[in-house]
């Protein structure tokens, strides 16, 4: 952004706003959301009961029993702030989104053509309303001294931020996970221990004194604090060859195939910075419909974006276009992906998976060229999920969606089957015979036993006799609900051991259902 | 006298040495057919660097893992291939499987496996060796079920050039590769646990036998023990079978782990 002032509007709780209106929860009622076990926002009625960011669970539900709880989903969280960003758009034009929650602007146009900005700010407020949110403005020089000033509704004069931000708690410097790198809550931890308690002591420290003692993000921490650009402004223009196109054929309308041609669009666009030694930090996903319109949005990021960031940026903001209910938009022909700020590429350290980011990335790249050679489904990742049998006990997803598992893991599985787990599984789960000694089929009594023991099994022609056999494990799966759903029922497990002469021996899990045995999964 | 004698022996020995040493350098350092002289690595085994694979299966397998930028062909039991890849991705590589089904993937992470480094393509398409060419660009170690086809050498030689440029390991299954560096087998030995009518499996053995592209067989007989939740690899003296089960007919084991 070029010298000038900055808009922020910054809509309180987010998170927990969007999962409330998602659920159809009524206003008055606490919401929190919970990330990894822990709160991560909360309304302002939660608050005001004593939840708080960082509670665990439990002492969240303690301070407020009629709270209602949420997961995070950032999908969500774009998805229903579209709209906003929509109408702040239809006021002034040229907006940057940080975050779902959180957007800025440029304030001089906006001041301009409403004679002031605190008029500015009214009609902002006013739109926002109109689109069903609230929201703060601030308005300041800089970009992080205007979030922190929207957190508390003030217009900072120009040229006064140092002095806005002096008196603020040291602690406000890792409030916004938009604006700070990982780690910053430690750096903030440590400086409140050292005796900095205010950012204008953090401030007053010399910037050779921070470079030397703490680490890089230490120093953006301190130009913040300072109230001086994050980055000297790059007279660099990004070259027009590191924007990416996609012409989709057929059109898009549905999001799981914009999300893939997203995917597809941000591993390219990363290897072409990559190969220019660029990172972006503020990105435009340009859409055209059929209907010949043009949609456009600048998302902006403090960190430089890696692939896997800009893949959710481009699933977000196609989600909220194709799902938009006022105006349901033309299929989209064309998906185009423009980096509008670079910087140098040495500030990316950050691996995928948490490892030395090379390798993972090398990898990630060579799954996503599977992906396009067999399609978006082809290649997948398993998650440990919750269930009783092997098959229930991994949930696949399709690599890039989330990891998210179809039960919880966490939860208490009685009935589930201890370790070994069996190292072949059948999908189709083969129809097989369970017979006794005199040939008779062999089945699961009422009672959970065998109705005599069995002695052979037969696949289709061929014939085994078993060495051993244990079992029948029963689960009877959602008892009280109604029988003629598929998966449902009561179900019993057994193991058997087979042999042939010439053959080795083999063990199976075999999976009874409505007297019919099948076969799961060999073991060995 | 005698100890000039001896002296100018051992003078013209060190000689020797070292016109021996000089030639191999030399010989090493000529590129094969089709690579560049650069990207060729030095010949010595010990010098390149393994893939980890099970404590109990690394006394088998020359230079204690699967060695970088090579072909393995694996056929019999399913689960040692899943305590390979288990193995690989616990120790923070990443892992890929191709044409390979029904591999059971929660046997994988009661190994120990990284189930997010690991990636699963159940259905490779009309070439598999085709995505596994692909895949050896990024991942270290790569698993291929032919599905009972055939490779053919030319196509094997390329594939295995890619490797070696790349560092990674491919493991095909299933079906015919030619020539490849080092070969496993694996076959059921016997199973424990599972009685008439009561107990449940606990574990099995596997008799693993891994002969090198030149070189004699090293067998051994290695156990699957469930361990509070999980299960390892345990190697197992030759001669002893799983613990409940009358041992059979015993193979005769060379170089075995004790």
């Amino acid at each position: 952004m070029q010298a000038g002032r900055v808009l922020a509007v910054w809509c309180q709780d987010w998170p927990a706003v969007a999962a409330a209106a998602a659920a159809g929860v009524p206003a008055a009622r606490p919401v929190a959301v919970l990330a990894g076990g822990r709160v991560s926002a909360c309304s302002a009625t939660a608050r005001a009961q004593g939840v708080r960011r960082g509670a665990r669970r439990r002492e969240a539900q303690v301070c407020c029993p009629d709270l209602y709880l949420a997961r995070e989903d950032r999908d969500r969280d774009a998805r229903l702030f579209d709209p906003v960003v929509a109408a702040v758009e239809a006021t002034v034009p040229g907006v940057e989104v940080l975050r779902p929650g959180l957007l800025v602007l440029a304030a001089r146009g906006a001041a301009r053509f409403f004679g002031s900005e605190e008029a500015a700010a009214e009609r902002i407020v006013d739109a926002v309303a109109a689109a069903g949110a609230e929201a703060q403005i601030g308005v300041a020089d800089e970009l992080s001294t205007a979030v922190f000033a929207a957190r508390r509704g003030v217009l900072v004069p120009p040229g006064a931020g140092a002095q806005f931000l002096a008196p603020l708690p040291v602690g406000e410097l890792a409030v916004e996970p938009s604006l700070a790198g990982p780690g910053r809550t430690e750096l903030v931890d440590l400086l409140h221990r050292l005796g900095l308690r205010r950012v204008g002591d953090f401030a007053a420290l010399r910037p050779a004194e921070v470079a030397s003692r703490f680490g890089a993000d230490a120093v953006l921490a301190h130009r913040c604090a300072r109230a001086l650009p994050e980055r000297p402004p790059s007279a660099r223009t990004p070259p027009p060859e590191l924007a990416v196109a996609h012409r989709c054929d057929p059109p898009l309308d549905r999001v799981d195939a914009a999300a893939f041609a997203g995917r597809l669009l941000a591993t390219e666009l990363h290897a072409g910075l990559a190969a220019a030694a660029l990172a972006c930090t503020r990105l435009e996903v340009v859409a055209e419909t059929e209907a010949g319109e043009q949609l456009s949005r600048i998302w902006r990021c403090a960190r430089p974006l890696t692939p896997a960031d800009t893949a959710d940026r481009v699933r977000w903001q196609l989600d909220g276009w194709l799902t938009r209910a006022d105006r349901r938009p033309a299929p989209v022909t064309v998906l185009r992906l423009v980096p509008v700020e670079v910087v140098r590429a040495g500030a990316l350290q950050l691996g995928l998976w948490g490892g030395t980011g090379e390798d993972d990335e090398r990898a990630r790249r060579a799954l996503v060229r599977v992906q396009g050679l067999l399609g978006g489904e082809a290649v997948r990742i398993g998650v440990l999920s919750g269930g009783r049998g092997p098959g229930e006990r991994v949930t696949l997803v399709a690599l890039g969606d989330e990891q998210v598992p179809e039960t919880d893991p966490a939860q208490p599985w009685p009935g589930r089957l201890p370790e070994p787990a069996p190292s072949v599984l059948l999908a189709d789960r083969p129809e097989v015979r369970l017979l006794d000694a005199a040939g008779s089929p062999v089945e699961v009594t009422e009672r959970g036993l065998f109705s005599a023991d069995p002695a052979r099994l037969c696949w289709g022609t061929r014939g085994w006799r078993l060495t051993g056999w244990a079992g029948p494990w029963a689960v009877d799966d959602h008892w009280w609900g109604e029988r003629d759903r598929p998966d449902t029922g009561p179900v019993a497990r057994a193991q058997v051991g087979i042999s042939a002469p010439g053959e080795d021996e083999r063990v199976l899990l075999l999976i009874c259902r409505e007297g019919v045995w099948r076969a799961e999964g060999v073991y060995g | 006298m005698g100890t000039d004698a001896l002296r100018e022996a051992g003078s013209r020995q060190h000689d020797r040495q070292r016109q021996l040493a000089e030639l191999r350098r030399r010989m090493a350092a000529v590129p094969g057919r089709g690579e560049s002289a650069s990207g060729r690595r030095p010949t010595a085994r010990e010098t390149r660097e393994t893939l980890p694979v099970p404590s109990a299966l690394a006394g088998l397998l020359p230079g204690g893992g699967l060695a970088e930028g090579t072909v393995v062909s694996y056929a019999g039991a399913r689960s040692l291939l899943t305590g390979l890849l288990a193995a690989a991705t616990a120790h923070g590589r990443h892992a890929a499987v191709a044409g390979l089904p029904g591999l059971g993937l929660l046997a994988a992470a009661e190994m120990g496996a990284d189930l997010r480094k690991l990636a699963v393509i159940p259905e490779p398409g009309p070439d598999p060796v085709e995505i596994a060419a692909v895949l050896l660009d990024g991942i270290d170690l790569v698993v291929l079920g032919l599905r009972g086809g055939r490779v053919a050498p030319s196509r094997a030689r390329v594939i295995a050039a890619r490797a070696r440029a790349k560092g990674a390991v491919l493991v095909v299954t299933d079906g015919y590769w030619p020539d490849t560096t080092l070969r496993v087998d694996a076959r059921i030995a016997g199973y424990a646990g599972l009685g008439a009518g009561h107990g449940r499996l606990r574990s099995f053995c596997l008799d693993v036998a891994a002969s090198h592209r030149a070189g004699q067989p090293r067998r051994g007989r290695i156990e699957l023990r469930p361990t509070g939740g999980r299960v390892e690899w345990c190697a197992v003296p030759a001669g002893r079978t799983a613990a409940g089960r009358i041992p059979g007919e015993l193979p005769l084991a060379r170089g075995a782990v004790s």
